[in-house]
């Protein structure tokens, strides 16, 4: 028994080949392909490995402050970065405004749905949004709607889930009639079809924010940060779909 | 009349019966195993068969023509060895329980059963004899066509035994249900049975008259300890100074018995003596303070258990006494069949039902 | 101390648990008394299947109900034509939640059945009762007290499921948010004042339910022992 604890302790602590260090990266859900893509390519080039924490930005917001050992966190929007800010995890020098993105109605592929105007999203009956009290996705999806008036009307028919994804699997699954996801999300999926596109002007604006953690000394994570306003990887967002912001 | 001509089931080996029995008391008897309890169940309708078994002129079962009455149906009264009075109900609970609410055969039968008393109580706080009694009420209290009692007073001690045996035999003659009564025991048999079934390794050894049955050797019967000897009689009168009551027994043969003066003169007894308490002679005995002595002839020696019990044919009796002996008694004795013997049993050994 | 939209939610949960509760228990205890009788083959497979909500994580029990009722499948279009929809509706909550405390019910009644002493059964049904008689009058009474404590456990167990039921309702707020779903959300939103107040209702309310449970055992051992 003694010798088992031990094999597996010592197979545990064998360092891995290219030993590099971890870096634990929280992100928005809408950003896990590009992430995957591009950490693959940090991975071969630095040595390091990149762990890919992919959820709601509220959510992840939470856990960091909660003492998740997080080394870079990646926000769908402002109001979860500053909430670290705020808790002194963050330090605003080190915040970068790298994205941007664009709201879309989905349905599902095979239905026949049209909305010409968003007023037409009150004929859905269930409309999947990502949680729209704190969910970033969803609370650009409301603040769209009330900023057009349709809230009230529709916010009885809100279906919340738990991220942007989420949101978007409803949809696929089709117990929803549609769903207000990002244009990426949209493209990533085959079974459903952009029924709208919310004009980035009349939209609220959309920002995804980086940082490194405050707490994390690793060199890799600002190495990385720094890679992630790269050019490489300003391809590999556009690729995907993403508006890429002027850098600073 | 009762008709069985079945086919239980049972594992290993199937019970074959086909027997006709009449509808007043019949014995069932046989060592364990022989099938006794399952012949029960399935006239009961608790256990699977095939054949027929009609009681009086009801069909329970006919395979033939796809008949399978269920137990509900037939109206049959079952009391099990451990009389299987349901723990939540009260004993007044327990005896209506099938009554379908028809009072007066549910005070009938907590009369009969001399019951009153012990209405309120809950099963647990019942003696064995007490708990018989409420089962055997519970069953007479649905009118049934036929009682089905599985061993009643195996459970019992022999005092216990002795106090409800008159129960059935009350309600053999007040009420007159017929009842198919499993035993092992040859002396309530004899008391209570018009007809007795012998059964062994799952088939009919024997029917007949228990007198038949009981005396002939050879036979797979166990006299069990308890009551082996039951006298019908009458009270003739109460010697109060003595401190004895005369009876005078089925043949005319006198007893003395101990002072029963609650007995009126004339009234009919059954009189119980155990076979251990027959007191065996190769001569005649002088002096002895036993008051009952009587001339007999030894029929058939059998070996139960441990002992030998000796078949004894009286003159002018109706049915053979049983008396118990050691084999070292025999030995000494130089007893065998055909041999004269004088029977004595003391007052106090003999006990008045 | 609560906000109308809290109470809401309690309430809510306490019926939906209470409707899911009632509708499990005729079929609990049907299961229960079949598994106590029939002793052919496969019941220990048919016991392993009934138990299986017990064990497996409810997210993963929450994901066969998603896909057995979704619109998409055979079952779920056939309700849908028929005006009946269950996924993301307070349909579904009874549905996770009956599920998950099914086995719970089904154990403790099938153990309290087996414990009715089979001759009992038998006499009842010679003294006039057909097999449901038997059932109400002799194996249910007597088997009283392990029946009560299933449904109990089973209602409280109800009032706490969550994996499931988020999996197939969803954490709608006013359709399917139970008290369960309640304190997710407002830690998931930052409010963890609010889910910490949640969170000792939900206490509460199992406490007393498995607080009454026992003194209604008590109470049924003392009458049958008296």
């Amino acid at each position: 028994m003694r010798a088992a604890v031990l094999a597996v302790l010592a197979i545990l602590s064998i360092p891995r080949a290219g030993s590099g260090e971890d870096v634990m990266v929280f992100a928005a859900a809408s950003l896990a392909d590009a992430l995957e893509e591009i950490a693959r390519g940090y991975e071969q080039a630095s040595g390091n490995k990149v762990v890919l924490n992919v959820g709601a930005s509220s959510d992840l917001s939470r856990q960091i402050q909660a003492g998740a050992a997080a080394d870079l966190f990646f926000s769908a929007d402002r109001a979860q970065m500053d909430v670290l800010e705020k808790a002194g995890l963050v330090r605003g020098a080190d915040r970068g405004e790298l994205l941007s993105n664009v709201l879309v109605v989905v349905v599902p592929a095979a239905a026949s749905t049209r909305i010409a105007v968003p007023a037409d999203l009150t004929q859905m009956r269930r409309i999947a949004l990502a949680d729209p009290e704190a969910v970033p996705a969803g609370v650009y999806a409301r603040t769209w709607l009330e900023s057009i008036g349709l809230w009230p009307a529709l916010r009885d028919r809100v279906i919340p889930t738990l991220n942007v994804r989420a949101a978007l699997a409803a949809v696929e699954s089709g117990n929803v009639d549609a769903g207000i996801v990002y244009r990426t999300d949209a493209a990533l999926s085959r079974r459903v079809r952009v029924a709208f596109t919310v004009p980035p002007e009349s939209g609220p604006r959309i920002v995804y924010v980086v940082a490194p953690l405050a707490a994390s000394r690793k060199a890799a994570a600002r190495d990385l940060a720094r890679r992630l306003a790269g050019d490489e990887a300003r391809a590999v967002f556009e690729k995907y779909g993403f508006r890429v912001l002027a850098p600073r | 009349m009762i008709e069985v001509r079945v086919e239980v089931p049972l594992g290993a080996a199937d019970l074959r019966v086909e027997a006709g029995l009449p509808p007043a008391v019949t014995a069932v008897m046989g060592p364990s195993g022989a099938g006794k309890t399952s012949l029960l169940q399935a006239i009961a309708g608790l256990r699977r068969a095939r054949g027929r078994i009609t009681c009086g002129d009801a069909v329970f079962l006919d395979t033939e023509r796809g008949v399978d009455v269920a137990p509900e149906q037939r109206r049959v009264g079952y009391v099990p060895q451990d009389a299987g009075l349901f723990p939540h109900l009260t004993a007044l609970g327990n005896v209506r329980f099938g009554a379908r609410g028809d009072q007066a055969q549910v005070e009938t039968a907590i009369d009969t059963l001399d019951l009153r008393p012990l209405l309120d109580r809950r099963p647990a706080t019942l003696s064995g004899g007490e708990k018989q009694r409420v089962a055997l009420a519970r069953a007479l209290a649905t009118s049934p066509r036929i009682l089905l009692l599985d061993e009643p007073l195996a459970a019992l001690d022999v005092e216990l035994k002795e106090r409800v045996l008159p129960y059935l035999m009350r309600i053999r003659d007040e009420l007159r249900v017929p009842m198919l009564y499993v035993t092992h025991n040859v002396g309530e048999a004899l008391a209570l049975a018009g007809h007795v079934l012998l059964l062994r390794e799952r088939r009919v050894e024997a029917q007949g008259r228990p007198l038949d049955l009981l005396s002939s050797p050879g036979l797979s019967v166990e006299a069990a300890a308890g009551i082996e000897n039951l006298l019908p009689g009458r009270v003739v009168a109460h010697d109060a100074i003595g401190g004895v009551s005369r009876v005078e027994l089925k043949g005319g043969i006198p007893l003395s018995v101990p002072l029963a003066a609650a007995r009126p003169v004339g009234a009919p007894v059954m009189v119980a003596i155990r076979a251990e308490d027959v007191l065996v002679s190769s001569g005649p005995v002088k002096g002895l303070s036993a008051r009952n002595v009587y001339e007999a002839r030894v029929e058939a020696l059998e070996r139960t258990g441990a002992d030998v019990t000796l078949r004894c044919a009286l003159p002018a009796a109706p049915a053979p006494w049983l008396a118990r002996v050691t084999p070292a008694a025999v030995e000494a004795l130089a007893l065998k069949a055909g041999q004269p013997v004088w029977l004595a049993v003391k007052s106090h050994s003999i006990r008045l039902l | 101390m609560l906000s109308r939209d809290e109470v809401e939610v309690v309430l809510f949960t306490l019926g939906v648990a209470a409707l899911s509760t009632i509708l499990i228990f005729p079929l609990g205890l049907g299961a229960a008394l079949a598994l106590s009788r029939y002793r052919g083959p496969g019941k220990g497979l048919i016991e392993t299947l009934l138990s299986l909500p017990l064990i497996l994580p409810p997210t993963a029990v929450g994901l066969l109900l998603l896909e057995a009722f979704s619109l998409r499948s055979p079952l779920g279009s056939w309700l849908a034509a028929r005006g009946i929809e269950i996924v993301f509706t307070w349909k579904a909550v009874v549905l996770a939640t009956g599920v998950m405390s099914f086995p719970l019910l089904v154990r403790s009644a099938r153990t309290a059945f087996e414990e009715v002493d089979p001759q009992l059964v038998g006499l009842a049904r010679t003294l006039g009762c057909g097999p449901a008689a038997a059932f109400f009058r002799v194996t249910l009474p007597l088997a009283g007290r392990g029946v009560l404590a299933g449904t109990v456990l089973a209602f409280a167990r109800a009032l706490g499921e969550f994996g499931a039921t988020v999996m197939v309702a969803g954490n709608i707020p006013g359709r399917t948010r139970t008290l369960a779903l309640a304190i997710f959300h407002d830690n998931q939103v930052g409010r963890d004042d609010r889910a910490a107040v949640l969170a000792g209702v939900t206490a509460a309310l199992a406490f007393v339910a498995l607080w009454t449970t026992e003194a209604l055992t008590r109470r049924l051992r003392r009458r049958a022992e008296a």
